[in-house]
């Protein structure tokens, strides 16, 4: 449907984006508006910025330990799942194993558990590790989502690569690891890192577990961390929508870079080529 | 060659084994244990409930503090009471000795007394449970405690007669003593079903429940026709396309959390800039209706879901709608199709597949709902928007009720299971095409 783009297409587009990014461009106009003017008008553009609502936002509570602790669970999360994953697609997609339909079916089902079917028994299990208010006691649960979500990319990925030049291989007498390291490996860089991009997003937007095991304030993640600004009090908006812009900015970076990639990766899963 | 293949056999399944692991160890086996732990009436907050016990248990190191002191205090009764008393003091001196040495006479709960006799008296802790707690026969522990209490009540009776006011308060603690250690033997909290019982008539649950079904077929459904419109008009070649995608993308990014924190913001009834221009386009009754009513709540949370999904829902139809192949669309025209007919006949068959696992996957999110309510709304006003999720969270940890906050997690599980199932049959090995060879 390879239709030419007319002038009435392009106000839907402008009207569409516009609609779509509301909510950023406001909490932004508040975030640079000084106080008072949150709570008396709802005029869009200030006469005199400030950056009060920033120092505010980093001073009051620990904003910037927040992203530390959510960058530096996200990591590892991803390394760990994807490394494993990248193991096991390749078994499940180009070795002659049995059960692969049980394995698949396994980690489909294990994607779509919900999160608060398990959150007791690893609550119990994180506590008894003495594990609580630290960076393993997340990364364990965060692999419940992101290995099955890993596995699940990835396969698609694997599947993807052509069988000829791992059966040359094979007739080079390479060995099936020299195979998978040397051969296929390089090949599925791009989606692996696609993956990569996914799982890490997943794990930078975890709430739950993040919420239940890390109750101490300086290990609270992003999401966590900026739910936990309203008091019982008041509700500082100023505080939150600088918070909001600070800790969206990576994301819109993230985004505008990989922005092919995160496409490719997400709809891999759901569409037959 | 047969060597070979051997060998990379061998290798696949080693490298299948960490995933395999993992996924029992984190998510198959925490789900039978919220099961497991649904049979229980077992609450983190109750010292006598606090651990599942199948057959009954005596709390061994409070047990042996009280009994050191249980003794000493009824032979100094014995002295100081007078006539028939003395008889009854002594006959309780002898049952609870009679049931004490019954219990010793298990060598290893024996062992057991005498380990933890010794860390008392060093004011050593006892953290390891294996040695705090010891299995008792149901029967003996039944009638142990009934004996104690029975004791404590004649206690209480003496020291009510008791003539002079000395007397009398060394009757109380004494009965306070034996009431207390009567409170060391645990009887199983084992408990079966009760508690789903107890949960099928809880009108809390029930509500949460068809709150939750209502957001998730509000929710889908909007996002699928919004999505389905969206995908369909910028299914063409245009300038931009970068901008539109990343903007589109920037909302599925962001945590579900932070964006409900914005929502909360915009949609607030005295600083929000949406509920202001609401009211004012007279769309809502007053600018607080969004927030602080129960329709209203339920519109907000929809509202705020479909704004964060719709984008990336329309992403996953786009994907769809490209593999159809143009020649279909201008072979129809060529046939005289219409619009509307080529939509019907080409479009929607050929996007079925695309249509369902997007359906698939949006429905179980939807339905797993935690954060964006939890968020946004708190499950109120007066739990109008409490989803089972929240519902189940709320028991497990603000109220500590491990057994019962585990049946609710397992009705989520079973719910999830039969939408997962019902979709998977209509979607067919298509879920799996490009996997396996």
């Amino acid at each position: 449907m390879n239709k030419r783009a007319g002038i009435g297409f392009y106000i839907f587009l402008i009207i569409f984006v516009f609609l779509v990014m509301f909510p950023f461009i406001w909490v932004f106009l508040t975030s640079i508006k000084p106080v008072g003017e949150i709570f008396t008008s709802f005029k869009w553009f200030t006469t005199n910025p400030t950056t009060e609502s920033y120092e505010a936002a980093v001073t009051n509570r620990p904003l910037l330990r927040y992203m530390l602790n959510s960058f530096v669970v996200s990591t590892v999360t991803t390394i760990l799942a994807v490394g494993c994953a990248a193991f096991a697609s390749y078994a499940v997609t180009r070795l002659p194993i049995k059960g692969k339909g049980l394995f698949l079916g396994v980690i489909l089902a294990a994607s779509m558990f919900p999160q608060v079917a398990v959150i007791s028994p690893i609550f119990n299990i994180v506590t008894e590790l003495g594990l609580r208010n630290s960076y393993t006691g997340l990364v364990i649960p965060y692999m419940t989502i992101s290995l099955p979500l890993s596995i699940w990319i990835l396969s698609t990925f694997f599947q993807k690569i052509p069988f000829e030049l791992e059966e040359s291989a094979k007739l080079d007498g390479a060995s099936p690891f020299q195979t998978f390291r040397k051969i296929i490996l390089p090949l599925a860089t791009p989606g692996i890192f696609t993956t990569a991009i996914l799982v890490f997003i997943a794990a930078w937007n975890e709430y739950l577990f993040a919420l239940t095991i890390n109750s101490d304030d300086v290990w609270r993640t992003v999401p966590v961390g900026i739910s936990m600004y309203q008091s019982e009090y008041s509700v500082p908006w100023g505080d939150i929508s600088a918070a909001t812009v600070i800790v969206t900015i990576p994301i819109v970076i993230l985004v505008l870079i990989f922005q092919r990639r995160i496409v490719s990766g997400l709809t891999s899963g759901s569409v037959k080529e | 060659m047969k060597k070979f293949h051997l060998n990379e056999k061998r290798l696949g399944y080693l490298m299948i084994l960490p995933s395999i692991i993992l996924v029992v160890l984190i998510t198959l086996w925490p789900v039978a244990q919220s099961f497991y732990n649904s049979l229980f009436d077992y609450r983190l907050n109750d010292p006598t409930r606090s651990e599942r016990m199948l057959s009954a248990n005596m709390d061994l190191e409070r047990y042996v503090d009280n009994y050191f002191y249980i003794d000493s205090q009824l032979s100094n009764l014995e002295g100081s009471a007078d006539g028939d008393d003395i008889a009854t003091i002594q006959q309780a001196r002898e049952t609870i000795e009679g049931f004490h040495s019954e219990l010793a006479s298990d060598s290893e709960i024996n062992a057991k007394m005498e380990q933890i006799d010794e860390m008392l008296m060093n004011f050593q802790p006892i953290s390891d449970s294996d040695l705090k707690y010891a299995k008792l026969d149901n029967d003996f522990a039944e009638d142990y405690r009934t004996a104690l209490n029975s004791i404590s009540e004649e206690l209480q009776v003496m020291a009510g007669e008791a003539d002079n006011e000395d007397l009398a308060q060394n009757y109380e603690q004494t009965s306070s003593l034996i009431e207390a250690t009567s409170t060391n033997i645990l009887e199983s909290n084992f408990i079966g079903f009760s508690n789903y019982a107890k949960y099928l008539q809880d009108g809390r649950m029930w509500k949460s429940l068809s709150n939750t079904m209502i957001f998730t077929i509000a929710s889908v459904a909007f996002e699928l026709v919004l999505g389905l419109a969206v995908a369909l008009l910028i299914n063409r070649t245009f300038s931009g396309r970068g901008i539109v995608r990343a903007s589109v993308l920037i909302p599925w990014a962001i945590p579900t959390a932070v964006g409900a924190m914005m929502w909360g913001f915009l949609l607030d009834g005295q600083t929000g800039v949406i509920a202001h221009y609401f009211n004012e386009w007279n769309l809502i009754p007053n600018s607080s209706w969004l927030l602080s009513t129960s329709s209203g709540g339920m519109f907000s949370i929809i509202f705020a879901d479909v704004w964060k999904t719709t984008p990336y829902m329309a992403l996953l139809l786009l994907a769809g709608l490209q593999t159809i192949p143009n020649s279909l669309y201008e072979a129809s025209d060529v046939d005289g199709a219409n619009k509307f007919q080529q939509f019907f006949k080409i479009t929607l068959p050929l996007l079925k597949s695309s249509i369902l696992v997007a359906l698939l996957f949006r429905t179980l999110d939807a339905f797993r709902v935690f954060d964006l309510i939890y968020v946004l709304t708190g499950g109120g006003p007066a739990n109008a928007t409490e989803s089972i999720s929240i519902y189940a969270y709320i028991t497990l940890f603000s109220q500590q009720n491990f057994g019962e906050g585990s049946v609710l997690s397992v009705i989520v599980f079973l719910a999830v299971a039969l939408i997962s199932f019902i979709y998977v049959r209509l979607i067919g090995s298509d879920l799996f095409a490009g996997r396996t060879k």
